[in-house]
């Protein structure tokens, strides 16, 4: 449909006739639209009313709005009662006495769904709405968030900007129990686990969780992507998060990783071509430098107790790096090489 | 006269976008929408229709079909005063009198831990906004759920030192050379580029930038430019901005690039996630087919290398030695 002709048709004056008791024909076609209208109308009457009221007077409120039929319009308030709750907004029910004994009354408090007002400066917002923008993160909730609380995406084409991938199915319920500290149920790795959530991390394109594994008795991180099931909550308050828990440090980087290991060389000395030698320096620090070489090359000192993420990181650099010392370690390199090379 | 039902209308392939829906909406998401765009719209009380269409990512059929909508919504007995003060003048939303949903719906647990932990991050970057008026902002929301300052929510980018020279280079139009550590060949080169963009993906920060040497736009990884410095000469944004418009079809990766197929198993399976991958395959032996795009040989090679056994090269047969003679090439140097 063109868009000008909608644009003419929707004249306030033309639309804001009183409601008649049948509804206009195009919309019995359309049962969804309906109910997104009754629903509106329902929450903007509990809104309005300081005094709970009863289903039979919203039904005579609401003229046609809900069904005729008793059943039927029990149901369909049922649904719209439930949907309200999904988002955010409890219509609480009351037992009445007296002549309407039995007969449950409702209402909505404002102040239970309403946002009070945060009183952001102009300043503020725009500051929020810059972050924002800056790291960015998934559509749903981040934008969400801004505009409810007054702000507005803005797209600035100077300076660095992250996008944070938010699209797993699982990070909206993970959030959700982190809030109300409620265990998590799940399979990873072939095994059924129980997490005390406290928290979650993004880290070079993937979330973790950091948890007590009810199965291990032990802090443990679990990778959201690795996750094998659906993910259910469990009982609400069930534990609490450690004071001063620092989640970023309590997921160990490739760097830790490194140092993470059980192998009995903890650090080995390897040569570094002159080309990657400020690369290197800058991943470990000046001091992991031992000495510089006459043709420019240098010697650092690198953690290797794990030999697989040592491996990775070595053979990163293919022919411009080499182990010196000690020979155990260098001679592991060489064995990782035949076997190779034997491949063929 | 008959409403058009709202035509779903398929989103744009953006590669981080959340696909928001399929079918038409149902009646609980478009209540959810407009409680959250009526407050907003009341707030601002006049915006173009198509800003608003832009800024909530609906198409304006949805958002004219959703104002006209709440437009006959309101309290008994729904006479003009008592509906909605909402409606669509001349390409304008107008909400000049707010009435009803004057306030926005509380923030849920997740968008309050999103917002403090996209402002925590954003917070250590260059061209963040001034710290202490964030800070405030910061405080404000933490009223509203102190649990979630404590941030169990955080979101670690890397600490780029090279990020500051390229936000201000970009920001005053200044032509830089770059010494590159470029992988497809393990060596460093000097570079004149133009910043176009600098952007994070998969926890790397990027620069998008003209590049004099391969006279193309293309992506640098940030940890590898060694050093920067500035040569003097501006240039134009717009007329950068204009070339990447044609050069849009490139991608990430060129298609051109050579289609290489891996049998990944054990401890190499990082490289089906590490990597933009065409194709996926999951075999009965727990060892996975992965197809991908590589930009050389020597790329090919270092990838073989750190996977080590658990990496096998099912296409093109010409890479099937590449392992074994790049190992021997590394090996040469501990003869």
């Amino acid at each position: 449909m063109a868009l000008g002709a909608l644009t003419t048709l929707s004249t306030p004056v033309a639309k804001k006739s009183p409601k008649t008791p049948s509804r206009p024909a195009t919309q019995k076609t359309q049962p969804r639209v309906n109910a997104a209208e009754r629903m509106l109308n329902l929450l903007a009457l509990l809104s309005a009313r300081t005094q709970p009221i009863t289903l039979k007077q919203i039904r005579a409120e609401l003229h046609n709005q809900y069904s005729d039929d008793n059943n039927a319009a029990r149901a369909q308030f049922e649904r719209d009662k439930s949907d309200l709750r999904a988002l955010g907004i409890p219509i609480e029910g009351t037992v009445l006495g007296g002549a309407q004994a039995g007969e449950t009354a409702y209402s909505v408090n404002r102040n239970s769904y309403e946002l009070s007002d945060m009183g952001f400066t102009a300043e503020e917002l725009q500051a929020l709405q810059l972050a924002a923008s800056i790291v960015h993160l998934g559509a749903q909730e981040g934008e969400q968030a801004l505009w409810k609380l007054g702000a507005e995406r803005v797209n600035p084409k100077i300076g660095p900007r992250a996008s944070i991938g938010f699209t797993d199915p699982h990070l909206d319920t993970i959030l959700d129990a982190i809030s109300v500290r409620s265990p998590l149920t799940f399979m990873y790795k072939g095994e059924h686990r129980t997490v005390d959530t406290y928290g979650m991390l993004a880290r070079r394109g993937f979330w973790y969780i950091v948890g007590f594994d009810h199965l291990r008795k032990a802090q443990r991180v679990f990778r959201v992507d690795r996750i094998e099931s659906a993910v259910k909550k469990g009982k609400s308050g069930s534990y609490t998060i450690p004071k001063n828990l620092n989640i970023a440090s309590a997921v160990p980087t490739d760097r830790q990783m490194m140092a993470a290991g059980d192998y009995e060389h903890a650090s080995a000395q390897v040569r570094i071509d002159p080309s990657l030698v400020r690369t290197v320096a800058r991943e470990f620090g000046d001091t992991a430098k031992v000495r510089d070489e006459a043709d420019g090359s240098a010697v650092f000192e690198i953690p290797c107790s794990n030999g697989y993420g040592f491996r990775l990181w070595l053979f990163a650099m293919v022919d411009k790096a080499e182990v010196v010392s000690p020979p155990e370690v260098r001679d592991m390199v060489v064995r990782w090489l035949d076997e190779l090379t034997e491949q063929a | 006269m008959a409403k058009k039902r709202p035509t779903p209308k398929r989103r744009s392939p953006a590669r981080r976008a959340t696909p928001k829906r399929r079918g038409p909406r149902s009646a609980s998401e478009r209540v959810a929408g407009l409680l959250v765009l009526l407050p907003w719209l009341m707030k601002r009380k006049r915006v173009r229709l198509a800003d608003v269409a832009k800024q909530f990512r609906m198409s304006e059929e949805d958002l004219v079909a959703d104002i006209q909508m709440a437009a006959v919504c309101g309290v008994p007995p729904y006479t003009p005063d008592t509906l909605i003060d909402v409606f669509i003048d001349d390409g304008w939303v107008v909400a000049e009198v707010p009435n009803f949903f004057t306030r926005p719906l509380r923030l849920t647990s997740a968008e309050m831990y999103a917002v403090i932990a996209m402002v925590r991050a954003a917070q250590k970057l260059p061209g963040a906004p001034e710290r202490s008026v964030l800070a405030r902002a910061v405080s404000k929301l933490a009223k509203l759920a102190p649990e979630a300052t404590d941030g169990p929510v955080h979101i670690d980018l890397p600490d780029e030192p090279n990020l500051e020279d390229l936000r201000s280079a970009q920001a005053d139009s200044a032509e830089l050379r770059i010494e590159y550590f470029n992988p497809a060949r393990s060596e460093v080169a000097q570079r004149t580029i133009r910043v176009v963009r600098i952007f994070s993906e998969s926890g790397h920060w990027y620069v998008l930038a003209d590049d004099d040497k391969s006279g193309a736009i293309r992506n640098f990884r940030v940890d590898r430019i060694q050093s920067v410095v500035r040569t003097g000469k501006l240039y134009n944004q717009a007329d950068v901005a204009s070339r990447i418009e044609d050069d849009a079809d490139g991608g990430w990766f060129g298609s051109d690039l050579e289609l290489v197929t891996l049998r990944v198993r054990g401890d190499a399976t990082w490289i089906a996630e590490a990597y933009p991958t065409v194709s996926r395959r999951k075999n009965r032996d727990g060892s996975i087919d992965v197809a991908l795009r590589v930009s050389s040989e020597h790329w090919l090679s270092r990838l073989l290398l750190r996977g080590g056994r658990n990496v096998q090269v099912l296409e093109p047969a010409k890479y099937s030695d590449l392992a074994a003679r790049t190992a021997a090439l590394v090996r040469a140097r501990y003869a």
